[in-house]
């Protein structure tokens, strides 16, 4: 039991909102990455990047698939559900800023960082959050509602809050003779609506479905406790999968975490298109068509978390009306990344993932609120 | 950009009808650019050039009129501002006419080819006509269900 154990069912259900947010989060960057390179190159690694962004996919909606058995809103409208870029995310005992940005080596710095599996050493052991080190109007993803000043030692330290939240809010309902999966079944999302990418989706009914749910998010993304392969052993997860681009080799079944000994792989790092990181509207020449696009591109997206969020209440069939926008993003990305930035000489645009309706940063006014 | 290439790129706006963001977004144009000068050479790529630079600054008829007269119906220039179109287009250059060869001498890259693998995914017809190339830019699982994404013509400058 810490200061920061999930206590009631509303805090778990933030939490599980900041799930969706983190998940979400790590789609803009590794979708620009893998569109910003260039044809004819890095296949290696346009087949990594794009089989992980579509698993991300799958973690997003599975933490809508906890948050509506539970019976909370999925809300990807809310004001603060897009991130704001850099955003930063916990690393140990220091944060980083995920930066939308082209593929490139420090682009799979990151990557490997947001994927990172990561134990308290002995010294931390037991002991509460971290202090943030980044400033509060920054987001910060994989946060404490009720700490917004603070942060988790990893994104695995953050699930496994929500985990022993649900244990113990379930064992309460069970000594009340009630359940905390008190959700309506017609608004989970099911397998029929996922494909191309590993794992799988499933209905989450009961606690131990939750907790299924997010032992996968967890393998899918750091391996099964030090393991490199995902509970099934089928699956690299995604920090080895980025580590293999690093180390310009494939792992193989029987390897050790660090020392791939598959066959070799290629990597141009120099074939990708030179965007400029984190770059925002307002830098782009009012008036010209790069502004023009990046805007539109911006207003559809929110068009586009307005449709997941009703598919995600009630509604499931929307995703397939999702399916061909989210195509239709791949083509406006690679479009804006091939246009050159005007008064960047030798950069080029960028989709911004500025939503329309969202806000910086909520937090730094709840967290006050709490305070007070 | 050098106003060679700006050039390019305006007598490439005009011809085509697609904008400079769609154009430039194809990752294409500087390589059209040099399979222009690689067929029929730096000379006539740089002669039509200098002739849209010409035309009239007008927006209207008068523009087009010249569009027509002094590029499209050149006897020099009128073939070869249609093969870039077709070359924005389908990504294919494509031989040149007898007539032309005849007139003005065969040029030995004159031959029908694809530019790239990419030129050909990247052809303007697919967004045309709302469809996507075959076997590539796949438009995902049902998107046939939907009625395909036309482009909205460009505002037309002619007031005629």
């Amino acid at each position: 039991m810490y200061s920061y154990s999930i206590r009631t069912l509303d805090e778990l259900k933030e939490f599980l909102h900041r799930a969706m947010q983190l998940e979400h989060a790590t789609i803009p960057p590794y979708l620009t990455a893998l569109y910003s390179i260039k044809p004819g190159v890095n296949q290696d690694a346009t087949q990594v990047l794009r089989v992980i962004v579509v698993e991300e996919m799958l973690h997003l909606t599975i933490a809508a698939n906890i948050l509506n058995a539970i019976g909370g809103t999925p809300d990807l409208t809310r004001p603060d559900f897009a991130a704001s870029y850099p955003a930063s995310l916990p690393d140990g005992e220091t944060d980083f800023k995920v930066s939308i940005q082209a593929f490139s080596r420090e682009a799979l710095a990151t990557f490997l960082k947001i994927e990172r599996p990561a134990q308290r050493p002995k010294h931390l052991a037991g002991k509460g959050l971290i202090q943030r080190k980044t400033p509060a109007n920054t987001t910060a993803l994989g946060s404490h509602p009720r700490h917004e000043d603070l942060h988790f030692y990893s994104i695995g330290e953050f699930y496994s809050a929500i985990a022993e939240g649900i244990e113990y809010l379930e064992a309460e309902a069970y000594r009340q003779g009630t359940t905390i999966f008190t959700g309506d079944r017609s608004r989970q999302i099911t397998p029929e609506y996922y494909y191309s990418g590993g794992g799988t989706l499933f209905p989450v009914t009961d606690w131990k479905s939750a907790l299924e749910a997010i032992a996968l998010i967890i393998e899918q993304g750091e391996g099964d406790g030090g393991d490199i392969y995902d509970n099934d052993e089928h699956e690299l997860a995604h920090y080895y999968r980025f580590e293999e681009l690093v180390k310009g080799r494939y792992y193989q079944k029987g390897d050790q975490p660090g020392h791939p000994t598959g066959p070799q792989l290629q990597v141009d790092w120099e074939g990708a298109y030179p965007i400029k990181p984190n770059l925002k509207v307002a830098e782009i020449p009012e008036g010209s068509e790069l502004r023009e696009a990046a805007t539109a591109f911006n207003a559809r997206y929110g068009e586009f978390l307005q449709l997941l969020t009703r598919a995600y209440n009630g509604q499931p069939s929307l995703l397939l009306e999702a399916v061909p926008i989210m195509f239709e993003f791949r083509n406006t990305i690679l479009e804006l990344i091939r246009n050159p930035l005007p008064n960047h000489p030798g950069m080029n645009g960028s989709p911004t993932y500025e939503i329309p309706g969202s806000t910086k940063q909520a937090a730094p006014t709840r967290q006050s609120e709490v305070i007070a | 950009m050098s106003s060679r290439f700006e050039a390019f790129l305006g007598i490439s706006v005009e011809l085509t009808a697609f904008s400079r963001f769609d154009l430039l977004g194809t990752g294409l144009a500087e390589r059209y650019l040099a399979t222009l000068d690689k067929v029929v050479g730096g000379e006539i790529t740089d002669t039509l050039l200098a002739a849209f630079v010409a035309l009239p600054p007008a927006e209207g008829e008068a523009r087009i009129q010249a569009v027509r007269t002094t590029i499209l119906g050149n006897e020099l220039l009128g073939d070869v501002a249609r093969a870039l179109i077709k070359l924005w287009y389908s990504g294919t250059w494509f031989e040149l006419p007898c007539a032309w060869t005849e007139r003005f001498g065969p040029r030995p890259a004159d031959t029908t080819f694809i530019v790239s693998p990419d030129a050909y995914v990247e052809g303007l017809l697919w967004k045309a006509i709302g469809a996507h190339p075959a076997g590539a830019k796949a438009p995902g699982f049902g998107s046939w269900a939907f009625p395909p994404k036309i482009p909205a013509l460009p505002e037309l400058v002619s007031k005629a």
